[in-house]
């Protein structure tokens, strides 16, 4: 999964016409570890159709203030650069998968 | 992985002690989490005439019973808490503190929570409410945060978020000797209701109000939801079918967790349940 950044971010969300998926995560976060596997396979599984991407929140603040990330791992999806949908908390891959594949 | 249990079972009450049982007989490779006393609620009864076989015992000497019963087919408690069970998809993780065990299904015998959340707890959590102030914590770098700390491990958490925010209030729910950092401040009230608008701006006491960013409840044990992220619940208690599934694939439970009535041979005939679905599970 790519790794996104403040600067890179708008452009990575912004464009294609599929949903992206976005991973909010930081290194000193012990469920984010535990999703990070879950999302790899998501993304082998449906990257075709959802583009995966991850925001580490310790090295861009700014978007993760921007989308008021209180708490993480935060998966959210957006869909031509806006929010649609999202996930606070660790959630079971069928959970995860059943979310985003209604935005497909 | 080679130290992967078939089966983990968490809670050494009748309905994890019967899952044991009822899963060891059929062979598989269990891990029981719980404590050596097996059940606070158990050892508490004065006298119990509705247990099938066993007429006028006291809570103990059931107790001395199930432990028998226990050693004599070489059943041991692992006397840990479980803080987190990740479902992973094939198999499950179970958290304490930083270490994991792995297994292919979980059964949840945790018995019932009392302490009822807050007014607000559930609508705010992820928008200012959390149950990891550890975890949480740099999100709230120069921000006020509150803790309502039910144990004196709550103290610790308290001390390392105030390294971090701009402000900590601490509400202790005990009483006892703070051992607490200077700058945080103690508020000795009792929480009320945490409110807000899309995100956590208030904690309303019964005799203070403060506005806060974050209010993080740490409590001793975890309700089922919490401990086991994804988990359908229904009026409070863990939503299971006739053969003791869960919404998640794997994940059984049984007890006093699953509903009413609370009573001992109920939870062990649950568990007998969970362990057999369990087993067919993992055979399947
Ligand atoms: C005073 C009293 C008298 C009672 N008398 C009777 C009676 O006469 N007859 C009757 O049928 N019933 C009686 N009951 C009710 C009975 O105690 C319960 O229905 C029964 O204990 C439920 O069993 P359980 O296995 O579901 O849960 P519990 O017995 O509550 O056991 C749950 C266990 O799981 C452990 N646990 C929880 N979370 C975790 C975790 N995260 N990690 C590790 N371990 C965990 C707990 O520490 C506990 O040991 C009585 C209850 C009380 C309090």
């Amino acid at each position: 999964m790519k790794e996104v950044t403040d600067s890179t971010f708008l452009e990575e969300i912004n464009g294609t016409g599929a949903p992206v998926v976005v991973d909010f995560w930081a290194p000193w976060c012990g469920p984010c570890k535990m999703i990070s596997p879950i999302m790899e396979e998501l993304d082998s599984e449906i990257g075709s159709k959802v583009k995966f991407v991850k925001v580490n929140v310790d090295e861009s603040p700014q978007v993760a203030q921007k989308y008021r990330i209180a708490s993480i791992p935060t998966i959210m999806v957006f869909k031509n650069g806006v929010p649609v949908d999202s996930l606070i908390g660790f959630r079971p891959k069928q959970a995860l998968k059943e979310v985003i594949e209604r935005h497909i | 992985m080679d130290n992967r249990y078939d089966i983990a079972i968490i809670g050494s009450g009748p309905a994890g002690i019967s899952a044991a049982i009822n899963a060891k007989i059929r062979n598989k490779k269990i891990i029981l989490f719980g404590s050596k006393d097996l059940s606070a609620k158990l050892i508490k009864a004065p006298k119990i005439n509705n247990y099938l076989g066993f007429y006028n015992v006291t809570g103990e000497e059931l107790k001395n019973q199930f432990q028998r019963h226990m050693d004599s087919m070489g059943i041991e408690i692992v006397n840990e808490r479980i803080n987190n069970v990740y479902a992973m998809g094939d198999y499950f993780t179970l958290m304490v503190n930083e270490k994991m065990y792995e297994a292919t299904t979980v059964i949840l015998a945790t018995g019932v929570e009392y302490t009822k959340p807050l007014s607000g707890e559930e609508k705010f959590l992820g928008r200012g409410v959390g149950y990891c102030a550890t975890c949480d914590a740099p999100l709230y770098k120069g921000k006020i945060v509150t803790i309502v700390g039910y144990n004196k491990e709550a103290e610790e958490d308290a001390n390392y978020v105030s390294e971090l925010a701009a402000k900590v209030y601490y509400v202790p729910m005990y009483k006892g000797e703070y051992n607490l950092r200077s700058e945080i401040q103690i508020l000795q009230d009792k929480p009320v209701e945490i409110q807000g608008d899309n995100f956590v701006s208030k904690l309303i006491l019964k005799e203070n109000e403060v506005d806060t960013d974050g209010v993080f409840v740490l409590k001793d044990s975890v309700p089922p939801a919490q401990l086991v992220p994804g988990l359908e619940i229904e009026e409070g208690h863990i939503k299971v079918d006739r053969l003791m599934k869960t919404n998640i694939p794997g994940c059984f439970a049984a007890g006093d967790c699953i509903g009413k009535p609370y009573q001992y041979i109920k939870a062990a005939g649950e568990g007998q349940i969970a362990a057999l679905s369990a087993v067919s599970y993992l055979d399947s």
